[in-house]
């Protein structure tokens, strides 16, 4: 018994002095709470949004961004490029390099990276992020890009870009992290993916790893040789995995973590009142919507054949549904509006584009029955569920497992659409089985979000050819919106872009191949002795060399 | 004996590997007839649509499910479970990395269960119906019952948020790496405290029913009262007498507590950010890693066959006329 408490008593006592005050987060550090690990630190491979962000703080590319809030758009900025040059006619580009920098391993950063990087970003065998996407350059029948044609070496520091004729190329398709050529090009091509210097990484950019303790914590130290180092800055940036929700946040209020994104609502009077926190958002990048499946599944499982959807087949139908949903309820009651209706797939972040003037669908039951009635819906036996030709408009609306706020707006739906004499039922699925219906187009109608890309992406979502455009969940088609999104792919004078976005909404207000719900804010909670963090549509993260701590 | 111990060995260990082998099959062939794929994460707006299906092919998820299963077992033969999807590392490289952290949590678990349970029950036994056991037989059965989430985020809440005595998730500070050998065991000890508690407590009230029940009805028995009548000590009943006729039935649902334990203990990992195995296999299942999710539930299955193993083992030990059963 002696010896217990013997042994009580010291642990006691070491107990009592590591409480003396230690807060992880102290010094120049910031430690930023995410839910889960990276499985890379290659940007070829980095494919979730947190990799893609991390991978972007070690490897610089040509240049970097700016959100321009006047204009609602990104603004390059010069990185590793000090500048760059277009042709007139947009055939080529040529960049001038920094002479200053280097690799981690003090190997000095030239072209020969650049051409390097983006041989093997578009290299089939590789299998990178943006294998693909390189249409604009020239290319074998591969995708691969042709670098005898396209790549002019002019020195070690200066870099000519060609493009195909009549191509449209645009910053953002140019613009990528750039791998050291000297340590990559010694893996065969088809290795890249698990080549041991992916996680032990030589780098270029702001910050450098430091180390990385496997699903708990990412540390980066600020690169003192970058350009961009600024000793009154912050000298350490850690990236703590902590896969719980409750947890994070625990760790947000006790300050064991500086920064947490997407705060659920319920949370927001909590943090508010608590003294070390203080809370940004992250406007615009990502709407909910009710997906209504624009053409009959069965037809289109069956034969791959495109017929209308007997219940949202008709714009009329799915206009109705949309004045039948109290959209402004779960944004008041739920959202505490953090966020603002949506009434088209383009976000009003995007302000030199976004048409302000489009009329919102508010909720009207009475006129969603009216125009159910003029489309022939009416409860011809009584029983409370609207009829037409002999089916009854009742159908089952699938949501994702996992988002506390998808059972809310469900029970809200149904009890509208039930006002309206709709019957719906509501399902829930886990994630991936039901990626694997919508993208099938199986499903009557789901709720989900998307977050969007920056700059404005339609084709994938909304082009009529559903073969490839395996994002068109709902069988959008309609080929005034194609023309004008094929029209958007090029260059083209600011006034007539405007003009083809303004069009664009227009159609898909009056199409509805979705009732588009409302743009939810990303909740920041911020530890208050952070300064300079500056939150835009770009990220939370973007530029965090620039942060200090007080 | 010896030529039938032998004969009892071989066909226990080769029931384990057909059981190995129907268990992997079983799961190969399960997840890739489940809803959802791994190229799910391809499909991005961001993404050229042609990549998900060129990753299909470098995965070889377009050869049909039976050329997939022959090229999997020919390599798994080998000990090649392939390369993790998510990890693009060897699946059993990545299991180790996780594994390793829970076969020290999960023994450390099982002892302070084994021990702890020893304890009381020996405390309890010595006075059946007595206050301590009445409090205990009483407490056990709700704490048994406590979901370990819930346990969890209790603990998380006084001794974390509330009263700032524990770090809420974890394994280690940040600081670490600057820590004396001795601050290092220490930051261990203070970041595994509230996990162990979490993990622990329904353990020791299982084991503790258990073994004061077993101890309970050993007692009771006539050869017990026969040993005292013919005058050996108290501790020498016990020890040699007692405990091992109370401790078998126990060896067996250790056995399997621990095959469990090793398994991974997903709640406990999830809620303390702690890198385990169940963290492992929950992740691969989600984002539909194959060759990790085979990876995972083999090397879960051959814990158990192993645990299971030893505790037979140990329980032929104690009773040897046990040979033969408990071998087939």
């Amino acid at each position: 018994m002696k010896k217990i408490l013997i042994i009580l008593t010291c642990l006691s006592t070491l107990f009592l002095i590591s409480c003396g005050g230690k807060k992880p987060g102290g010094n120049n550090r910031a430690v930023i709470g995410i839910p889960a690990d990276v499985s890379t630190f290659n940007p070829l491979f980095a494919f979730s949004v947190d990799e893609g962000a991390i991978t972007e703080l070690l490897y610089m590319s040509l240049a970097d961004y700016k959100w321009n809030e006047a204009e609602g758009d990104l603004e390059a900025i010069p990185m590793l490029a000090k500048s760059w040059e277009w042709a007139k006619d947009s055939s080529s580009i040529t960049f001038y390099l920094r002479d200053d920098i280097k690799w981690s391993d003090g190997v000095p950063l030239t072209v020969n990276d650049v051409v390097f990087s983006l041989d093997v970003y578009s290299d089939p065998i590789v299998n990178s992020r943006l294998y693909g996407i390189f249409d604009d350059f020239y290319t074998d029948e591969e995708n691969h890009i042709d670098a005898a044609k396209t790549f002019v070496v002019k020195s070690d520091y200066e870099l000519q870009m060609n493009f195909k004729p009549h191509s449209s190329p645009d910053f953002v398709d140019i613009n990528h992290p750039i791998i050291p050529k000297h340590i990559f090009e010694k893996y065969a091509r088809k290795d890249l993916e698990t080549a041991p210097d992916n996680f032990n990484p030589v780098t270029s950019g702001a910050f450098v790893l430091k180390k990385w303790d496997k699903n708990q914590t990412i540390t980066l130290a600020v690169n003192k040789k970058s350009f961009l180092h600024d000793p009154d800055k912050i000298n350490e940036l850690v990236f703590k995995v902590i896969p719980d929700y409750t947890s994070r946040l625990t760790q947000l209020e006790k300050g064991e973590i500086d920064l947490m994104e997407l705060i659920r609502t319920e949370d927001i009077n909590d943090l508010k009142s608590n003294d070390n926190i203080f809370l940004k958002t992250m406007d615009g990048r990502d709407y909910e919507y009710i997906g209504w499946n624009n053409i009959d599944p069965k037809s289109f499982e069956d034969k791959k054949e495109i017929k209308p959807n007997k219940l949202f087949g008709s714009k009329e139908t799915r206009i109705a549904l949309s004045y039948a949903i109290n959209r402004k309820e779960i944004l008041e009651d739920y959202l505490y509006n953090y966020g603002e209706l949506a009434a088209t797939p383009i976000s009003p972040i995007f302000k030199s584009v976004y048409d302000s003037d489009i009329e919102q669908y508010e909720y009207n039951p009475e006129k969603a029955k009216q125009i159910f009635k003029d489309e022939g819906w009416t409860d011809s036996n009584n029983n409370g569920i609207i009829d037409k030709d002999g089916i009854e408009f009742e159908f089952t609306l699938t949501m994702p497992a996992g988002n506390p706020l998808r059972p809310y707006e469900a029970t809200i739906i149904k009890n509208n659409l039930k006002a309206v004499g709709i019957e719906v039922n509501v399902t829930s699925l886990e994630m991936g089985a039901f990626m694997d219906d919508i993208v099938a187009r199986k499903r009557e109608a789901w709720m989900a979000s998307w977050y969007i890309s920056i700059p404005i992406e339609l084709k994938s979502f909304w082009y009529s050819d559903l073969e490839s455009t395996p994002l068109n969940f709902t069988g959008y088609q309609n080929k005034k919106a194609d023309k004008l999104m094929n029209e958007l792919t090029v260059h083209l004078p600011k006034e007539r872009q405007k003009e083809l976005y303004y069009q664009f909404q227009e159609i898909m207000h009056e199409d509805q191949p979705a009732t588009f719900m409302y743009w939810i804010a990303d909740i920041i909670g911020i530890n208050k002795r952070m300064r300079d963090v500056n939150i835009t549509p770009y990220g939370a993260i973007t530029h965090c060399w620039e942060w200090s701590v007080k | 004996m010896n030529k039938d111990l032998l004969k009892a060995l071989v066909k226990r260990v080769a029931s384990s590997v057909l059981t190995l082998i129907l268990l992997i099959s079983f799961l190969f062939v399960l997840v890739r007839l489940s809803p959802g794929n791994p190229t799910q994460k391809f499909l991005s707006a961001d993404f050229s649509p042609e990549l998900a299906q060129r990753v299909t092919s470098s995965f070889k998820l377009d050869q049909p499910i039976a050329e997939q299963y022959f090229n999997f077992i020919v390599n798994a033969v080998t000990g090649d479970f392939g390369i993790s999807y998510n990890y693009r590392l060897p699946v059993f490289t990545v299991v180790w990395q996780f594994l390793s952290f829970t076969l020290f949590f999960s023994f450390l678990s099982f002892f302070i269960q084994l021990f702890l349970s020893y304890g009381l029950a020996l405390k309890a036994i010595k006075k059946t119906n007595g206050r301590l056991d009445k409090f205990l037989s009483g407490s056990s059965l709700v704490i048994y019952a406590t979901p370990s989430f819930v346990l969890g985020v209790f603990l998380i809440f006084i001794f974390s948020a509330k009263l700032d005595l524990f770090p809420s998730a974890g394994l280690k500070s940040l600081d670490f790496d600057s820590f004396s050998l001795p601050g290092q065991i220490w930051d261990y000890f203070i970041h595994l405290i509230l996990p162990m508690i979490t993990l622990s407590f329904a353990g020791i009230a299982m084991f503790y029913k258990y073994l004061r029940d077993n101890l309970e009805e050993v007692y009771r028995q006539n050869f017990v009262l026969n040993l005292r009548a013919s005058g050996f000590k108290e501790k020498t009943i016990l020890k040699k007498h007692i405990l091992p006729n109370a401790a078998r039935p126990l060896i067996s649902v250790a056995g399997i507590e621990l095959g469990i334990l090793l398994g991974g203990t997903l709640i406990t990992e999830v809620i303390f950010g702690l890198p385990g195995m169940g963290r492992l296999m929950m992740d691969s299942i989600f984002s539909r890693d194959y060759p990790l999710v085979v990876g995972c539930a083999f090397t879960a299955g051959l814990l158990m066959i192993i645990t299971n193993f030893i505790a037979d083992l140990l329980k032929m030990k104690i009773d040897k006329r046990m040979i033969k059963g408990l071998m087939n």
